[in-house]
């Protein structure tokens, strides 16, 4: 469980909801930087005020008067579920929606006293990895307006990084946290498979996504994954975290990867100065290899397009969400529905996703993308008998332009190779700051074996030694009244 | 895919396509498909399919009645109901 001991990063955020002095100075902030960078689809901390009760908690406790989290404002990807809070997905879907219930994993962050103040923009349904895929808003870096958070869990990154929350959570089916974390500066966790619940997560991938945690502290992060962690009766996959106890700070070894293909100069550099840093800090530092690397995104998306047709097929205007204003009968109002609801890279995944479906092409898709996922798995066993951790870039350049200034939606999709791998494995990944670059922060990621997430937070821990936490331009942490 | 393939994947998925979306969806899921193939180069014959990457085996619970207090307030984003109902157009 939570350690009682308070975060020192946490307590000048305490409370300061409940002083009128300190909440106009905090609310006045979120709006000057919302101005510029809209990372939030709905900021509106009085809803949590109105609908803060106990029996919300997961287990019938009271709210937490006390310990590390208490009096602690966060912000909610909005495609996790927070009663009494919007449910937009970024989709006109699902605009205007409101959500009955809350997610285990916001509910047992509530149970220890933290409070909701917003939903964050993201990708529409998770789908894209620089939240211009929202239907609803447009998000900005905030070291460059004129670049792109990344995504989907744009929003979450670009709120932490410009101190409007101590932490935000997102969701990680590609990766979703980790590399928006990258681009906007900040840690990123994307737990172990099934850590985790996903009660409350609106489904886009299910095999391969799960609640994580943004934050500009490694020890906020390792906080929130441990009050959220845990099995939980509502979602079936989630399971009780197993770690080995194997292993200690100062003699971890870190796998490196000789062969990374094309990156960009910033990104190259920075892995190169990292490995350095690693052996200064006392690190030993081996080459492993990923022989299937090469096939992991046609093998990730496969998957991912093929269970995003199904849960999304969910989505019809007749239960709820958006509903043409005329249909003939029941079958073309779903599809008006959907016609009007979906954004374009929401159908073009469907579509691929039926189409891999199709009998007749089970086997040369879907299955095959099912046996490739074994093949990176196995490749993470054989590298992980030799190394610890395995230090990998996020992405292969950093924050690009917004627009046609950026990379397309295919070159996006290609780009994914390094966040991937650890969704198709099932295994826990931290994206944490390792270097600015020209103004423009520079993330990389370690991995570990499934329930290792310690091993992660010790070895980014050890690097902020190297590379403290930077801030951009603007930034203002100081909440004192 | 042709453009045939693609209408009637479309109405698989229930999906209206106007043809200038089919146009450019087409175009994007081409692509896509081609790099699918990519896989065809890596030999897996002798792998077992993952489905999910730590499940080891179902977990089973008792078969217990529970209350929900949901089904009113999920029934409140209905865009139309009638008693305890959802309205949609006729079937027949």
């Amino acid at each position: 469980m939570s350690t009682i001991a308070e975060i020192e990063s946490l307590k000048r955020w305490k409370g300061i909801l409940d002083d009128t002095p300190r909440r106009e100075r905090y609310t006045s902030y979120v709006a000057e930087w919302e101005k510029r960078i809209g990372a939030f689809l709905e900021f509106s901390p009085e809803r949590s005020e109105q609908s803060a009760s106990p029996e919300e908690s997961d287990d019938g406790s009271s709210t937490a008067k006390s310990g590390p989290l208490a009096a602690v404002p966060f912000a909610v990807k909005d495609n996790i579920a927070v009663a009494g809070y919007h449910l937009t997905c970024g989709s006109r879907m699902l605009e205007g929606m409101s959500s009955p219930y809350t997610a285990t994993a916001v509910a047992r962050l509530q149970a220890a006293g933290a409070v909701v103040v917003g939903k964050t923009n993201l990708d529409e349904f998770g789908m894209g990895s620089s939240t211009e895929n929202s239907a609803l808003k447009r998000t900005s870096n905030p070291w460059d307006t004129d670049r792109v958070p990344g995504g989907s869990s744009g929003g979450s990154a670009a709120a932490v990084a410009a101190g409007l929350v101590p932490f935000a959570l997102g969701s990680d089916t590609g990766g979703s946290i980790r590399q928006p974390a990258a681009f906007c500066g900040v840690y990123g966790l994307k737990p172990t498979y099934g850590a985790v619940s996903r009660y409350g997560l609106v489904a886009y991938a299910s095999s391969l996504e799960g609640i994580g945690v943004v934050s500009g502290d490694l020890e906020v992060a390792n906080e929130v994954f441990s009050t959220m962690r845990g099995i939980d009766p509502l979602d079936h996959s989630s399971v009780e975290a197993e770690p080995s106890g194997a292993s200690s700070p100062g003699g971890l070894t870190v796998g490196i990867l000789s062969n990374l293909g094309e990156l960009a100069p910033e990104i190259e550099g920075t892995y190169r100065a990292a490995i350095d840093g690693l052996g200064k800090l006392g690190m030993r530092v081996t080459e492993i290899e990923l022989p299937t690397l090469e096939y992991v995104v046609p093998s990730y998306y496969t998957i991912a397009m093929a269970e995003a047709s199904a849960n999304l097929a969910r989505f019809n205007g007749i239960r709820y969400g958006h509903r043409p204003e005329w249909a003939e009968n029941p079958e073309e109002l779903m599809r008006k529905a959907r016609h009007e609801g979906f954004g374009p890279e929401v159908k073009l995944r469907i579509l691929l996703g039926t189409y891999v479906l199709r009998s007749g092409f089970q086997d040369q898709f879907y299955v095959r993308a099912q046996k490739v996922r074994t093949a990176i798995r196995e490749d993470f066993d054989r590298a992980f008998a030799r190394v610890d951790t395995i230090l990998m870039p996020v992405f292969p350049t950093n924050a690009f332009k917004h627009g046609a200034a950026g990379l397309t939606p295919f070159q996006q999709k290609l780009a994914d190779k390094f966040t991937v791998t650890a969704n198709l494995a099932g295994i826990p990944a931290l994206s944490f700051p390792a270097g600015v670059d020209s103004g423009i922060p520079v993330g990389l990621q370690f991995l570990a074996p499934a329930f290792e997430e310690q091993r992660l937070f010790a070895a980014a821990g050890r690097y902020a030694e190297l590379f403290p936490l930077q801030h951009p331009e603007g930034f203002s942490a100081d909440w004192s009244s | 895919m042709d453009q045939k393939e693609l209408y009637v994947t479309a109405s698989l998925a229930q999906l209206e396509l106007s043809d200038t979306e089919a146009e450019a969806l087409s175009e994007a899921v081409e692509q896509m498909l081609e790099y699918f193939s990519r896989m065809k180069e890596i030999d897996v014959d002798h792998l077992e399919p993952t489905t999910h990457a730590l499940l080891k085996a179902n977990r089973v619970r008792e078969d217990r009645v529970a209350e929900s207090p949901l089904a009113d307030l999920l029934l409140e984003n209905a865009p139309e109901t009638e008693d305890r109902f959802i309205v949609i157009p006729n079937v027949l």
